[in-house]
């Protein structure tokens, strides 16, 4: 205790006697290992929250509905949306119905018949557009043309992924048709099946299954899946209270629709690369961190080891005069606290009240998502406490040392 | 009177082999409670690493030391910094203070060492500082204060525990003659009053109003004059 008492007053007296200058840029360096802790591993992690997010909002939704593992589609579909229809915590649903095809483009120039078919593998998705757009917003991703009307029939939106012009920025990873636009003729064949649609508009999101995908509406995809049954693929929905995703899948399954099809949350529908991404970025995050961590606590080491090693005559007389080491250590100790404290501080107010609603309101513009700053409270405290730990730890080592050499050695000056 | 301190066939070397320098060869001494005691000597005769070895800062390569009855040597370290903690008060050749603390601080550190309370010791150094003419410069940090000042606050710093004994290593070596002067009469005073003390110093003007000199030489002690 009294140690204590003696290693608080020289800590805070060293504090206020030391440079402006040299605290203010000891506590910028912890601040910026704060944030390279705290920000690296928040936007890396926050590429995928993003990702997930634009997932959610604007393809799987809270809810989905799939077929049960043993069946090809939902079954008894039509029984499943009365039910959907009636339960009012869902704000609103799509009924998605897939199948794959084959797209033609420019077959109309073609001259040569022995020139390769300008054509492409496509996901088809037969959707109730109006219903889709109040569940996916998918009319806003239409980069060219126009979202399809409920009431037209023969017309497509493409995903720009099979598209050249669009899916050229990747390089040759996706295979496509060339210069298509809006207006323009594509022949959609599935076996001996062939349907001429007219493009009504180009589709580009961040979600890939939407840039990877052909829209068509749901009544003439039955048609030509011959899909007389009704029986969907997809059933997405999003809630009043998304939160509450689990109860309401809960409620479903008691209520027994799980007989129909298989009903997962978002968090379980999600596709598990999607998780293994955000495990790997957030390891990534913390291994760049922890360089960080090591950076910084090694600053901290040399500062405090200068700043006692040149008081090192003045640890010696106290010690002469009957001071003990303990409380030599303390106030080096209390030193290091503050620098980290500070800079935390200066880390978390910059992370929270800057960084994290800046990027919030211009997310960095990924391929594949619009990259937000994760910034957890909880793991926040987590890291600081670690950063704080290894702080002292850092602030201890050189008093230490410095602390426990021969007393008349320090006060000579001697080695 | 009673000896305070007894000092027995001391001897301190430094290196090995052949190497190894002796610089003090088998010193006997006693000193008495309430004495002021001067060491004397060119430098390199031993008088400060005698003084080292008395005052518990270093540890002799043989011989024995018992303060105040106690054979200090046997005592571990941090038992050694305790006993001079509570037992001995120094006075450096160059103030050794801790230039963070203002001079009321400086003073006010051993006290609550000892377990003061912040008031106690605030008062107690007070009280020390107003005792060597330092009245008003409680908050000045050693960097404001001229070096006699300084050394008058190091004296108020030996003396606010009340030690049984203070050791001043050549403490007006730093000194302009006036300010040397005052020092020494300070020490004076605090001995008339029946503090022990032990200086070293190489001053011979200095050690006048000592009860005895002791001169040293090539680390044994040649000569030994009673004052009073």
């Amino acid at each position: 205790m009294r140690s204590l008492r003696i290693g608080l007053l020289l800590g805070l007296r060293q504090i206020q006697r030391a440079g402006k200058f040299t605290t203010l840029l000891i506590i910028f360096v912890m601040m910026l290992t704060f944030l390279n802790l705290i920000a690296v591993s928040g936007v890396l992690i926050g590429l995928i929250a993003g990702a997930e997010q634009a997932v959610r909002q604007n393809g799987l939704g809270d809810l989905v509905i799939s077929p049960k593992d043993a069946e090809d589609h939902i079954l008894d579909t039509e029984a499943v949306i009365r039910y959907l229809e009636a339960y009012p915590e869902i704000a609103t649903y799509s009924v998605r119905y897939a199948g794959n095809a084959v797209l033609e483009a420019n077959y109309k120039e073609r001259r040569n018949l022995q020139n390769e078919r300008d054509e492409t593998a496509v996901t088809v998705t037969g959707i109730d557009p109006y219903r889709e757009d109040t569940m996916s917003d998918l009319s806003q991703w239409i980069v060219e043309g126009e979202y399809l009307d409920p009431n037209e029939e023969g017309y497509i939106l493409i995903g720009a992924y099979y598209v050249s012009q669009y899916a050229e920025l990747y390089g040759d990873i996706f295979e496509t048709i060339e210069e298509v636009h809006p207006g323009d003729t594509v022949r959609m064949t599935l076996g001996d099946v062939s349907k001429e649609f007219t493009v009504k508009g180009i589709i580009q999101s961040k979600v890939d299954d939407v840039n990877l995908n052909t829209y068509i509406n749901e009544k003439e995809f039955r048609r030509l899946f011959n899909r007389i049954d009704r029986n969907a693929d997809l059933i997405v929905m999003k809630l009043h209270h998304p939160e509450q995703n689990a109860q309401v899948k809960e409620s479903m399954v008691q209520s027994g629709l799980s007989s129909y099809a298989k009903i997962q949350t978002f968090e379980e529908g999600l596709p598990k690369f999607l998780t293994d991404i955000k495990n790997t970025f957030d390891l990534l995050g913390t291994f760049i961190g922890s360089i960080g961590i090591i950076v910084a606590s090694i600053t901290i080491f040399i500062i405090i080891f200068i700043n006692a090693l040149s008081r090192r005559r003045h640890i010696g007389i106290l010690k002469g005069i009957g001071i003990e080491r303990r409380a030599i250590e303390i106030a080096y100790v209390l030193q290091a606290a503050f620098y980290a404290l500070a800079g935390s501080l200066l880390g978390a107010l910059l992370t929270y009240l800057v960084l994290v609603p800046h990027f919030a309101a211009n997310p960095i513009n990924f391929p594949f998502s619009d990259g937000i700053l994760v910034a957890p409270p909880e793991s926040t405290f987590i890291k600081f406490m670690i950063l704080f730990v290894i702080t002292l730890i850092a602030g201890f080592l050189p008093a230490w040392m410095i602390a426990r050499q021969n007393t008349l050695n320090s006060i000579l000056g001697r080695k | 009177m009673k000896p305070i301190i007894t000092a027995k066939d001391i001897h301190r070397s430094f290196g090995k082999g052949h190497l190894e320098t002796h610089v003090l060869k088998g010193i006997d001494l006693e000193v008495s409670e309430g004495e002021f005691l001067a060491i004397m000597g060119k430098s390199g005769a031993g008088k400060s690493t005698l003084m080292y070895q008395l005052s518990l800062l270093d540890k002799p390569t043989s011989g024995s030391i018992l303060i105040d009855d106690k054979n200090v040597l046997s005592l571990s370290e941090r038992e050694k910094t305790r006993f001079r903690l509570n037992t001995l008060g120094y006075i450096f050749q160059d103030y050794a203070l801790v230039p963070d603390l203002s001079a009321i601080e400086n003073v006010m550190v051993p006290i609550l060492m000892r377990g003061g309370s912040w008031e106690r010791a605030k008062r107690t150094a007070k009280e020390s500082l107003d005792s060597v003419g330092l009245e008003g410069k409680y908050e000045n940090l050693p960097s404001e204060l001229s070096g006699g000042e300084q050394q008058r606050v190091a004296v108020a710093r030996a003396i606010a525990g009340k030690p049984k004994i203070i050791f001043a290593d050549e403490p007006t070596a730093n000194l302009d003659s006036v300010s040397g002067e005052r020092v020494i009469d300070l020490i004076a005073s605090l001995n008339k009053a029946g503090q022990t003390i032990v200086m070293v110093t190489h001053e011979s003007e200095y050690a006048q109003s000592c009860h005895r000199i002791i001169h040293m030489e090539d680390g044994a002690i040649v000569k030994e004059e009673k004052r009073k």
